[in-house]
């Protein structure tokens, strides 16, 4: 049983890896301009690790309601980061990313289907910031067999700091969302329905509306489709394949406007958007490995490594190793603790017990039940 | 109950596969013996089913199957511990000093023989013993070659009371050769010392009298006639707090140090992260306590300086 648990844990430490290398390559093909098709595997990828984590968030909080412990989990072992970073991702991500995918296949065929996914969509991308919390959860699954305690302190300070630099992204972009604070999209979106109203300005009649919708998006290589409200299309940039095989259902933007509606390309701020969450995704990460590498190393030194030596000493009889001074933190109270570990309690052990003397208990009774057993 | 009769009696074998665990592997024929003992000692009641498996009869207690397996164990230890000599006396013992400190005279053909029974008479007698679990170690060990030539070249304490003071000229070589005698001749001491005079963590290391080795001296230089009268005080003379006799040679004080740090050796040891290195945490402490172990708290100065420089 135990061994299943090990093996469930270091498949969740293994999905949490490749999902960052998803997140990175989410934003990055965006960035790169992949194709479509590649970029669609991503999405149904991310949606395969969003319901892997929904799962795997279900069954911890379960099994921990089911012994009592469904607080202790969720506060206190960081559930909440497993919740976090699990459904909300899910319903409001990957989940509406792919439904829009199997929705809007088709532009002109398909435009009327995803109009209202589109929204949710761009009203949740903000989102997938969530998925950088699970950064914060390889602390789990990763174990400093030499100082749990160091793991111990580093973990809850990398949450601390991971979550604050997320939630406090997601909370900005909400603010920036509902208009609190000015976004970029804001001037853009003003533009963008300027455009639109110019177009709708000269009516519905589809012979009108296509010279004023080839004379707008003359001036504006975003707009790529017009047509009246619950119409045929009347103006296309490209042909219909085109959109196929270039744009996924994040990529256009849509306005309506006196019964006019235009359908722009929303690319570039999507490209946008990918560059900040590459950068913010790269800020994450080397925050985690700042703490892993550069802290946890120096917390382990400066304190837990002395401390687990003194203990040591303490509670084994054979164990007279001194606890090594670095001159630059003699003056911490910890090494100043060890000066006198070193110079008081080991003399005075050795002075006290023969065990002290004696080769380090190496020898074990289950080795001497083995023993019995072959004999 | 059963007797100890051959190898192939399961008692025999378990003890001869006990001794030869993978925990054990490394360490020298006394201290497996040690550490064996403690275990049937410390977990005696627990153990009653290994010895029921052995056959033993348990209907009295844990303690008579014990005592059984303690027997086995110590023919056991007493088989490997004479391969140990034979290999130590032929291949780390060369009595390359004897000519220098025999007025130039080449070691007899029977010395080794000799210093062979000596140890062999401290390993029957039980303080002795204790005294030679260290000795052996430290003599099985690098641990001499290892701090004698960078005593030598930093020419300082150690190199001034060997040369100057006890005016030997001996090559490092040599005097790493002399050190390993010192520490074999060393249990002998114990030889007279009555079982249960000691408290149990002193038993083989407690300081001893002048006067007391002065009267044992000729009944152990006449187990080891090659072995002139002055050679064998320095091994006996090891055994003297240092400075409450001030005149205790230096190759007497090194050899007491030696044979303490044999006793503390533990090759299989894992130095923890933090942790200062073992050499270097043994004489730091023993500096401290140097002159509660009656040792020359001088040379354990050089001797933590030498680990400190070197790492070890």
């Amino acid at each position: 049983m135990r061994k299943v648990a090990e093996f469930l844990e270091t498949v969740v430490v293994v999905a949490i890896i490749l999902v960052l290398v998803h997140t990175f390559l989410d934003d990055y093909s965006i960035l790169a301009g992949w194709s479509v098709r590649a970029r669609s595997w991503i999405i149904w990828i991310g949606l395969g690790f969003d319901i892997f984590f929904t799962i795997e968030f279900l069954t911890r909080f379960y099994l921990a309601l089911s012994n009592g412990q469904g607080t202790r989990y969720f506060f206190r072992e960081r559930g909440w980061i497993d919740f976090l970073a699990s459904i909300p991702l899910l319903l409001l991500n990957s989940l509406p990313h792919a439904l829009a995918l199997l929705a809007g296949a088709g532009l002109v065929s398909g435009l009327g289907s995803f109009l209202n996914v589109l929204k949710v969509i761009k009203a949740v991308r903000i989102a997938r910031i969530l998925r950088l919390l699970r950064v914060v959860k390889l602390f789990r699954g990763i174990r400093y067999a030499r100082s749990p305690m160091a793991q111990g302190h580093v973990s809850p300070i990398t949450t601390i700091a991971v979550s604050i630099l997320v939630l406090w992204t997601l909370g900005a972009s909400v603010m920036e969302g509902v208009g609190i604070i000015p976004g970029i999209e804001g001037p853009f979106s003003e533009g963008q329905a300027a455009r639109a109203a110019a177009i709708a300005q000269v009516g519905r009649t589809p012979s009108v509306l296509v010279q004023r919708a080839a004379a707008v998006a003359a001036l504006d290589a975003t707009i790529l489709v017009v047509r009246p409200q619950g119409g045929a299309v009347v103006w296309s940039r490209y042909a219909p394949a085109y959109y196929t095989e270039y744009f996924l259902p994040g990529d256009f933007g849509y306005l309506l406007s006196g019964g006019v509606e235009v359908f722009y390309d929303q690319r570039p701020q999507s490209v946008s958007a990918a560059r900040e969450g590459l950068v913010f995704f790269v800020a994450v990460v080397l925050t985690v490995l700042a703490f892993l590498f550069v802290y946890a190393p120096r917390f382990a030194m400066q304190i837990s490594d002395p401390i687990h030596v003194m203990k040591r000493g303490m509670s084994e009889s054979d164990y007279n190793l001194e606890v090594r001074i670095p001159a630059e933190h003699a003056d911490d109270d910890v090494f100043e603790l060890a000066a006198l570990y070193n110079s008081v309690y080991l003399p005075l052990k050795d002075r006290l017990g023969n065990e002290g003397q004696g080769p380090a208990p190496a020898l074990k009774i289950n080795d001497l039940r083995d023993l019995a057993d072959k004999t | 109950m059963r007797a100890v009769e051959s190898s192939s009696d399961p008692v025999s074998r378990f003890a001869s596969r006990l001794l030869e665990t993978p925990a054990l592997r490394l360490l020298p024929a006394l201290q497996k013996e040690v550490q064996a003992m403690n275990v049937l000692r410390l977990n005696g009641p627990q153990l009653l089913p290994v010895f029921t498996s052995l056959g033993l009869n348990v209907a009295r207690g844990w303690r008579e199957p014990a005592a059984l397996i303690s027997r086995a164990i110590r023919a056991e230890t007493d088989r490997m511990m004479a391969v140990e000599i034979s290999g130590l006396l032929s291949s780390r013992l060369a009595l390359s000093f004897f000519p220098g400190v025999a007025g130039g005279r080449q070691a007899p053909a029977r010395a080794k023989e000799e210093l062979r029974a000596l140890i062999a008479r401290a390993a029957a007698h039980p303080v002795a013993r204790s005294a030679l679990s260290g000795s052996l170690a430290a003599a099985l060990s690098d641990i001499i070659e290892k701090y004698i030539p960078p005593a030598w070249e930093r020419k300082k304490y150690m190199y001034v009371e060997i040369t100057r003071v006890q005016r030997l000229s001996l090559s490092p070589a040599d005097l790493s050769d002399l050190t390993r005698f010192i520490v074999l001749v060393r249990p002998a001491a114990y030889l007279y010392v009555t079982p249960g005079e000691t408290l149990d963590k002193d038993v083989g290391y407690s300081p001893l009298q002048e006067q007391y080795l002065l009267k044992i001296l000729p009944g152990i230089a006449s187990q080891a006639p090659s072995f002139p009268a002055a050679l064998l005080k320095m091994g006996l003379r090891s055994t003297l707090a240092f400075p409450g006799s001030e005149s205790v040679e230096a190759t007497s004080r090194i050899g007491a140090i030696m044979a303490m740090r044999g006793r503390a050796l533990s090759p299989s040891a894992v130095v923890d992260r933090g942790a200062d290195t073992p050499d270097k945490s043994w004489f730091n402490v023993q500096r401290r306590n140097a002159r509660w172990h009656g040792l020359d708290d001088r040379m354990l100065d050089e001797l933590y300086t030498i680990a400190a420089e070197n790492g070890w």
